[in-house]
């Protein structure tokens, strides 16, 4: 999953990158802790209704979304199949719902039962991975990259330098995917057919495109390293930053809240099993 | 009196692993306030020069250099290159790998952030560059946004933000349109009368340096052939040509009609003819091909459009369309609408120029014809067959498509290899292939490269190997987008010829991509101008640089002749052969007038 940052006019984007780091990272913390279905459910209701506030480009989430319902199925699959739970509010967790390999195939008795227990948990696990991959998704796309170098840049001890390199790294993704393109456009286009062919001539085929990918991509780094040097960069070991960063009204209020309503939820969880399975 | 701020003694310097040297002994002098223009062919030496001034060379890029280097009082090299940023400011070709902010603002207070200055001052700063570079009102635009002129805008902005005494402009225009050219010699023109910096300015659109510049330096293999004043310089056609530099309209046309001093702008050459002060005893020759230019015909197109073949074929006759889109619209995933109601039909053996500024849709429309893209609504045939579900593997046997940059289109191991690639995977009999691939070689003088690795070929010479892998599919339609984006002129002339040939003796359709209007006029039969997605004008060269109007929608300028021609004699032509053989023949009937 590649995020690229959208800037748009919206609350969330406006909000201190720390305060989107601190709710992102508590999100992860409950997610983590809870194993009830219900529970996640809610909680990736909350996350997508932070995402509608964001304006989260949600086409751009759909082929990682259909490829988790493929890992989400499998997993349910193997947990209820392998996975016995000790839960405190199903009922029957040992209930058999059906197997895997059914009994009315002519001649072959009912084999691997999938139990509730076990395919609720799947349920939980496959929620929190979705809750985890659609938090990040929406800091990504809200949170542009130099926000975050100047969030790590802040962080005490660490130089900006090591801030600046991960943003650069992350803007460089996009366009090492527009190269990637249209490298395979230029394949397409002298007679190549990435769909064709059996599994081995296939990937011979994408190999093909890592060659020249990687020549531009160093090419292009190397220009961007002369530019950068051109403009001074490390001259000095202070890096005055033009953002000056002062927390609103909102920000504190998605702060306290976040915080708050992660700390609650993590001492019910540890203290009376609230939001386990 | 001015001061002198760079001078190099003797500098010569040959990079890590090099046997050749890329500078050979130079010595230049500039003063403060000064703008130096350096002109010469790709390889000759002006991107090291350029990068020698603020001590990347050899600080950065490794490699030997000897002799005196000393800019504003101090020797680059040990200076370092961080140090030496903040009085010299270097600005590249490329705007997308200098431009390092989220916004504009950020990215011009880069380098004074780098500097650890204080908030206010970088703030100060930012807000004066921004006002000065003309970028008043998108502060907060991220640099992906804005137009190529507005992003090589932004890049000096963020150089100028340092306050640098010289700037040195590595082709800052090589890769913007007509409209982005125009504003970055605006900002140059702005940085020397206004602000008075010191500019060393590297280009290949010797039109405009012409106006612009107090001195220029014509680079050739590491050294200087020519330098002097614009004067002195221009006033050398042969040289200039002999190092591979154009020669600009209004000069060549000042040569061919002997005009008493050098022109240098249109006003100048209008002035020079309507006060007589010019004299041509007989039909003006061919600068480049030495051939009488002969008589213009009333279209007044056809004489020395082919300069470089001084007995070209018949133009190749119209045929019945090969390509036809019909009402033709394309809306990109992110909902940006590219094109909008696109009409063209395209005939056998048309060479078709398509122009427009950056965004006009022509790539867009381009990619529709080989399937790269496939279109929200409308149609597209290629040879009478609808193009829907027909995969691009198989449309580009009958459709080339050879992309802008030809380091994302060139995959093999090996120059021939690489020319084999597209025949082979059409299932083309490998003997017919080693011929193709052997004609090619030839075709496009890349012979004794046949088993180098594509990458160390000059940029000029990778250019023509991947017009060359296409043509090597044999297809009938060729379609080339920006074919000479960071070539010089003789690279680009090279390019132009290799299309014509192909063309003329092979009878393919060919359809180019590209700003330079010099290009146009000397090889389209055809132009369409784009706008915002639309076909907005469909003619001959001269029925199009005809409407000012239409010129200015598309936010093109056309070619120094062109605006010569119309305003003397309300006529447009297409080179400055063509104009002088007009003024002869004008002149020698008003002769005859007189006499009878």
């Amino acid at each position: 999953m590649i995020v690229e940052y959208e800037s748009k006019p919206t609350f969330v984007h406006r909000l201190d990158p720390r305060v989107k780091l601190v709710w992102m990272v508590c999100v992860i913390l409950v997610s983590v802790a809870w194993t009830h279905p219900l529970y996640l459910a809610a909680l990736g209701l909350s996350v997508v209704a932070f995402g509608l506030v964001a304006k989260t480009p949600w086409a751009k989430l759909k082929g990682v979304a259909s490829f988790m319902l493929v890992v989400a199925a499998i997993i349910c699959l193997i947990q209820g199949a392998t996975y016995s739970v000790n839960s405190v509010t199903l009922r029957d967790p040992e209930r058999v719902l059906f197997h895997l390999v059914p009994g009315w195939v002519p001649g072959v008795n009912p084999l691997i039962p999938v139990r509730v227990g076990g395919f609720v948990y799947g349920i939980a696990m496959s929620l929190k991975i979705f809750i985890v991959l659609l938090a990040v998704a929406i800091f990504g796309y809200a949170t542009s990259p130099s926000e975050m170098v100047q969030v790590i840049a802040r962080i005490p001890f660490i130089p900006y330098q090591v801030g600046f390199v991960l943003s650069t790294a992350w803007k460089f993704v996009p366009v090492v995917q527009v190269q990637m393109r249209t490298l395979m456009d230029a394949h397409r286009s002298r007679g190549v057919d990435f769909e064709q062919g059996t599994f081995p001539q296939r990937v011979k085929k994408t190999s093909a495109i890592v060659l020249p990918l990687f020549a531009n991509s160093l090419t292009m780094a190397d220009t961007m390293a002369l530019a950068m040097e051109a403009r001074a960069f490390g001259h000095s070991k202070r890096f005055t930053f033009i953002r000056p960063y002062t927390m609103s009204t909102g920000d504190w209020a998605v702060l306290i809240a976040s915080l708050g309503v992660a700390i609650a939820c993590i001492v019910l969880m540890v203290t009376s099993r609230l939001g386990a399975i | 009196m001015a001061t002198e701020i760079i001078s190099l003694k003797d500098v010569s310097f040959t990079y890590k692993g090099s046997k050749r040297k890329a500078l050979n002994g130079i010595s230049m002098s500039v003063l403060e306030g000064e703008c130096v223009a350096v002109l010469g062919p790709t390889g000759s030496g002006k991107s090291t020069l350029a990068c020698i001034m603020n001590g990347t060379v050899p600080c950065f890029v490794e490699g030997e250099l000897a002799g005196d280097v000393t800019v504003d009082g101090l020797h680059p090299r040990e200076a370092g290159t961080a140090h030496m940023a903040s009085r010299v400011g270097l600005v590249f070709g490329d705007p997308d790998t200098q431009l390092f902010g989220m916004t504009v603002e950020e990215d011009v207070a880069f380098g004074p952030a780098n500097l650890g200055l204080s908030y206010e001052e970088i703030m100060r700063r930012v807000t004066r560059c921004i006002n000065d570079m003309r970028l008043t009102g998108l502060e907060k635009r991220a640099p992906h946004r804005l137009s190529g002129g507005q992003k090589q805008a932004t890049a000096i902005a963020g150089v100028y933000a340092m306050l640098p005494k010289i700037m040195v402009l590595d082709e800052p225009t090589s890769m913007l349109d007509p409209e982005g050219k125009a504003k970055v010699f605006s900002i140059v023109r702005a940085l020397k009368e206004e602000l008075g910096v010191t500019v060393i300015l590297i280009e290949q659109e010797v039109d405009d340096i012409i106006s612009l510049a107090d001195r220029v330096f014509v680079m050739s293999a590491g050294s200087f052939a020519l330098s002097g004043t614009p004067a002195e310089v221009f006033s050398e056609p042969e040289k200039l040509r002999k190092a591979g530099v154009r020669v600009p309209h209004v000069v060549e046309f000042g040569q061919l009609i002997g005009a008493s001093s050098v022109p240098f702008s249109t006003e100048d050459v209008i002035q020079t003819i309507e006060t007589g002060t010019w004299s041509m005893a007989a039909p003006p020759r061919d600068p480049v091909a030495g051939q009488p230019v002969g008589a213009v015909s009333e279209a007044g197109i056809e004489p020395a459009r082919s300069a470089s073949d001084p007995d070209p074929l018949p133009d190749p006759a119209v045929g019945e369309p090969v390509i036809e889109v019909k009402d033709l619209h394309f809306q990109y995933p992110s909902g940006a609408k590219a094109l909008d109601g696109v009409y063209l039909t395209i005939r056998r053996g048309e060479f078709v120029a398509i122009v427009g500024q950056n965004g006009a849709g022509k790539t867009t429309l381009t990619r529709h014809l080989n399937g790269l893209l496939r279109p929200t609504s409308g149609e597209i045939r290629v040879l009478g067959r609808p193009t829907e579900g027909v995969p691009t593997t198989e449309l580009c046997a009958h459709v080339g498509y050879v992309f802008q940059n030809p380091d994302e289109q060139l995959f093999c191991t090996t120059v021939a290899e690489e020319l084999g690639f597209g025949p082979a995977n059409l299932g083309v009999a490998p003997k017919i292939i080693s011929a193709r691939v052997e004609a090619l070689l030839s075709d496009i003088g890349l012979a004794k490269y046949s088993d180098v690795w594509p990458k160390y070929l000059s940029k000029g010479e990778r250019q023509r190997l991947a017009l060359a892998a296409v043509v090597a599919m044999d297809p009938e339609v060729l379609i080339v987008d920006e074919p000479t984006t960071g070539l010089d002129w003789l690279e680009s002339r090279q390019i132009l010829d290799y299309l014509e040939r192909l063309w003329r003796q092979q009878g393919k359709t060919i359809i180019i991509i590209t700003h330079d209007m010099n290009i146009v006029s000397l090889y389209a039969r055809r132009v369409v101008v784009m706008a915002n997605g639309k076909v907005v004008g469909d003619g001959t060269p001269q029925q199009v640089f005809s409407q000012p109007e239409l010129m200015a929608v598309a936010c093109l300028r056309r070619p120094a002749i062109a605006e010569i021609t119309d305003a003397l004699w309300g006529e447009v032509l297409l080179t400055p052969a063509a104009a002088a053989a007009r003024l002869y023949q004008r002149t020698s009937s008003h002769a005859e007038v007189d006499q009878s």
